[in-house]
C-alpha cells in the first residue's frame, strides 16, 4: 500500500505520517459507501419499511376512499379479531399449511435425494420439476384449475370412469382444500427440493465412503449422517415454505375462489376481500398489520437459521 | 456360477425399468397441467370438452390465439416487457452500487445494512399490499408503469444485492487495487472492473428480477385496473372473469405467459438454482 501514496492521494506531501493518509482515505471510501448505498436505503425505506408503519397509522383509523374519516383506536382490530370470516379464514390456512408443509416437504426431500447426483438424466429431471415453480403462480393455478372442473376437465373423467361422474371436486369443501394443496405440493416442491439438495451436497462424500466401508445399510447411512447434517437445511427450507404459505393469496384466489361456502378461504384472500373488494382499508391495514406481526416471528427464525448456516 | 448371472443381471435391468417408471411418473405430475393445457389451447371449441379426451388435437387451430391478438393482448404483453425491462435495470444498477460498498468499503452501519438486506429477503408480498396501495394511490403511482418498476426493484433488490455481494467478494481484489493506483475512482472502478468480470453474477440477479417481475400477478392486481397499464398476468385473470368456462383463450393466454420464461429457464438453468438458494454462482 506504501507506494499509493505517490498517486492518486494528491493532497498528501510525502512526509505526512501514514496513519493520517489512511484516516483520509477511509473517509473518503465512507462518503463514496453513503452514496453508493443511498438508493438501496432511500427505495427500502419508501416502498416497503414506510408502508408498514403506515399500516401500524391506518388501523387505527376508519378509511373511507382513502381518506382517515375517524379514529377507531382498537375497533378496526376487535373487529377482525372477532370477525367470523378471518377466524374461518385462520383455520383454512392452518390446514391449508400444514398438509402443504408436510407434503411439500416430503415430497421435495425425496426429490432431493432421488436427484442428488449429478448425472445427466438427474439433472434434466431436476429441470422438468422445476419448470411449475418457475413459471407465474397465477398460469399455474390456472391451468390446475382447468384440471378440476366438472365439465371436461380431466379429473371428471377419470372420476367418471370409475362412476363418479357428477362429482366435483372443487364444489366439495374437503376436497377443494385437498385440490389447494395439490396446488401447493404441485408448485413448491421443486423449490423445498432445491434448498435440500444445496444442504445435500455440502455432506463430505467421504462420511458416506468411511460408514459404507464399516458396513453401514443405506438405511442407517441416512439416519445417522444425512439426516443430521441436515438438519439446518431441513429447517431453513421449513420455514421459507411456511412464510410462503401463510401469506399466499394466488392459489386460493384463482383455483377456488375461496370456496366453496369460504371453505378454502385462506388468509392472504381474506386480507384481499376486505381490502380490495369490501373496500374496508382499515379493517384491512389492521390485519394486515396482525399477520405481519406472526410473519415477524417466522422472519426471525429465518435470520437466525440463515446465520448459523453461514457460520457452519 | 453361470446361472447366477443372469438372474443377478435381471435384477438390476428390472430397477432400472423401475427407475424409469418412477421418473416418468414424477415428469408427467410436474408437466402434465402444462401439457394438458398446451393441448387445449390447440383444440378447436368442439373438442375441448369431448370425451373421451383427445392429447394431442386431431384438428390444431390457431384461433384461439388468433382471437387473443384480436383483442389486444400484445398491449399487454408490451407492458409487462417494458416493466420487467426497467426493473432489471434499475435492480441491478442500485444492487450493484449497494453491494460493491457493503463488500469493499468500510463504513458506519455497514453490518446494520447488512442485516437488513437479509431481513427485507423474507418480507411476504400480501402483508404489505394494502398499505402500499394506499401510499402509492396518495404519491398518484397506481395504474402506472413506473410505480410498478419501482415496487419490484424495491422488492427484488436485496435478493439482488446479497447475490452480487457474494459474487463481488469472490473477485480477486488485486485487479481494483491497481485500478485505483491508476488514479480511478471507486465508481469508475466499479464499471470498468468489477462489472465487466461479474457477467454470471449480473446474469443470475438479473434473470431473478426478470421472471419475478414478469410473473408477478398480486401486486400487480392490486396496483393496477387501467388497461392502459395492465401487465399480462392482470390480462389473464381478467380473461378468467371474462371467458368463465371457455378454455381455449384461457389456456392460449397462460402458454403466451409461460413459454418465454420456460424458454429463458431452460437457456439459464444454472443461474436459476444460484438465486434460489440464495448463494453465489460459480462463473
Amino acid at each position: 500500500m506504501a507506494h499509493m501514496s505517490s498517486t492518486g492521494m494528491g493532497a498528501l506531501g510525502p512526509g505526512q505520517p501514514r496513519r493520517l493518509m489512511r484516516q483520509r482515505l477511509r473517509r473518503r471510501d465512507e462518503a463514496t459507501a453513503f452514496a453508493f448505498v443511498v438508493p438501496l436505503v432511500a427505495i427500502e425505506l419508501a416502498l416497503v419499511v414506510s408502508p408498514l408503519l403506515l399500516a401500524a397509522c391506518y388501523s387505527l383509523f376508519r378509511v373511507d376512499y382513502f381518506e382517515l374519516t375517524r379514529f377507531r383506536g382498537l375497533g378496526n382490530y376487535v373487529t377482525i379479531l372477532t370477525s367470523p370470516m378471518v377466524l374461518n379464514a385462520l383455520g383454512a390456512t392452518l390446514v391449508f399449511s400444514a398438509f402443504s408443509l408436510v407434503l411439500t416437504l416430503g415430497l421435495g426431500f425425496a426429490l432431493a435425494l432421488r436427484f442428488e447426483r449429478d448425472t445427466r438424466s438427474s439433472v434434466a429431471m431436476r429441470a422438468i420439476v422445476l419448470v411449475p415453480y418457475v413459471i407465474s403462480m397465477l398460469v399455474g393455478s390456472l391451468l390446475l384449475r382447468w384440471i378440476y372442473p366438472r365439465d371436461g376437465g380431466l379429473s371428471s373423467m377419470a372420476l367418471g370412469s370409475l362412476g363418479l361422474g357428477d362429482y366435483s371436486i372443487l364444489a366439495d369443501p374437503r376436497a377443494a382444500m385437498a385440490a389447494l394443496v395439490s396446488n401447493a405440493v404441485w408448485r413448491d416442491s421443486a423449490f423445498a427440493m432445491i434448498l435440500l439438495l444445496a444442504g445435500l451436497k455440502a455432506i463430505p462424500a467421504e462420511l458416506h465412503q468411511a460408514a459404507r466401508v464399516d458396513g453401514a445399510s443405506a438405511w442407517l447411512r441416512f439416519r445417522r449422517i444425512t439426516l443430521p447434517l441436515l438438519r439446518i437445511p431441513i429447517l431453513i427450507t421449513l420455514v421459507r415454505l411456511l412464510i410462503h404459505f401463510v401469506n399466499v393469496l394466488t392459489f386460493a384466489l384463482i383455483l377456488t375462489g375461496g370456496g366453496p361456502n369460504n371453505a378454502t378461504q385462506t388468509m392472504g384472500l381474506a386480507m384481499y376481500r376486505i381490502g380490495f373488494i369490501d373496500f374496508k382499508l382499515g379493517e384491512a391495514n389492521a390485519l394486515a398489520v396482525l399477520v405481519f406481526v406472526f410473519n415477524v416471528g417466522l422472519i426471525a427464525c429465518n435470520l437466525v437459521l440463515f446465520r448459523q448456516r453461514r457460520g457452519s | 456360477m453361470s446361472p447366477r448371472a443372469p438372474a443377478w443381471r435381471k435384477r438390476r435391468r428390472n430397477r432400472r425399468v423401475a427407475g424409469w417408471l418412477v421418473d416418468i411418473l414424477i415428469a408427467a405430475f410436474a408437466l402434465g397441467p402444462i401439457l394438458w393445457g398446451l393441448s387445449t389451447s390447440f383444440k378447436p371449441p368442439q373438442a375441448i370438452l369431448a370425451y373421451p379426451p383427445e392429447f394431442v388435437p386431431s384438428q390444431p387451430t390457431l384461433e384461439h390465439y388468433a382471437l387473443l391478438f384480436r383483442t389486444g393482448i400484445h398491449r399487454f404483453v408490451l407492458n409487462s416487457v417494458i416493466v420487467s425491462a426497467i426493473s432489471v435495470a434499475l435492480a441491478l444498477a442500485l444492487g450493484s452500487l449497494a453491494a460493491y460498498a457493503l463488500a469493499r468499503l468500510s463504513f458506519r452501519g455497514r453490518s446494520t445494512l447488512m442485516f437488513g438486506t437479509v431481513a427485507l429477503m423474507s418480507i411476504p408480498l400480501p402483508s404489505v399490499l394494502v398499505p402500499t396501495f394506499m401510499l402509492l394511490a396518495n404519491i398518484d403511482l397506481t395504474n402506472s408503469l413506473i410505480g410498478l418498476a419501482l415496487l419490484y426493484t424495491a422488492y427484488q433488490l436485496p435478493i439482488v444485492v446479497w447475490m452480487l455481494y457474494g459474487y463481488f467478494r469472490s473477485l480477486p481484489i488485486e485487479l481494483e487495487h491497481a485500478a485505483m493506483i491508476d488514479g480511478c475512482s471507486r465508481l469508475r472502478t466499479l464499471r470498468k472492473i468489477v462489472l465487466p468480470l461479474s457477467g454470471p453474477g449480473l446474469v443470475a440477479a438479473g434473470l431473478f428480477v426478470l421472471t419475478f417481475a414478469w410473473n408477478d400477478f398480486v401486486v400487480a392486481v392490486v396496483m393496477v385496473s387501467t388497461e392502459e397499464a395492465k401487465t399480462l398476468p392482470v390480462a389473464i385473470y381478467g380473461y378468467l372473469g371474462f371467458y368463465g368456462r371457455d378454455w381455449g383463450p384461457l389456456t392460449a393466454a397462460a402458454m403466451l405467459s409461460i413459454v418465454p420464461v420456460i424458454a429463458v429457464f431452460i437457456a439459464f438453468q444454472r443461474y436459476f438454482l444460484s438465486g434460489m438458494t440464495g448463494g453465489g454462482v460459480k462463473g
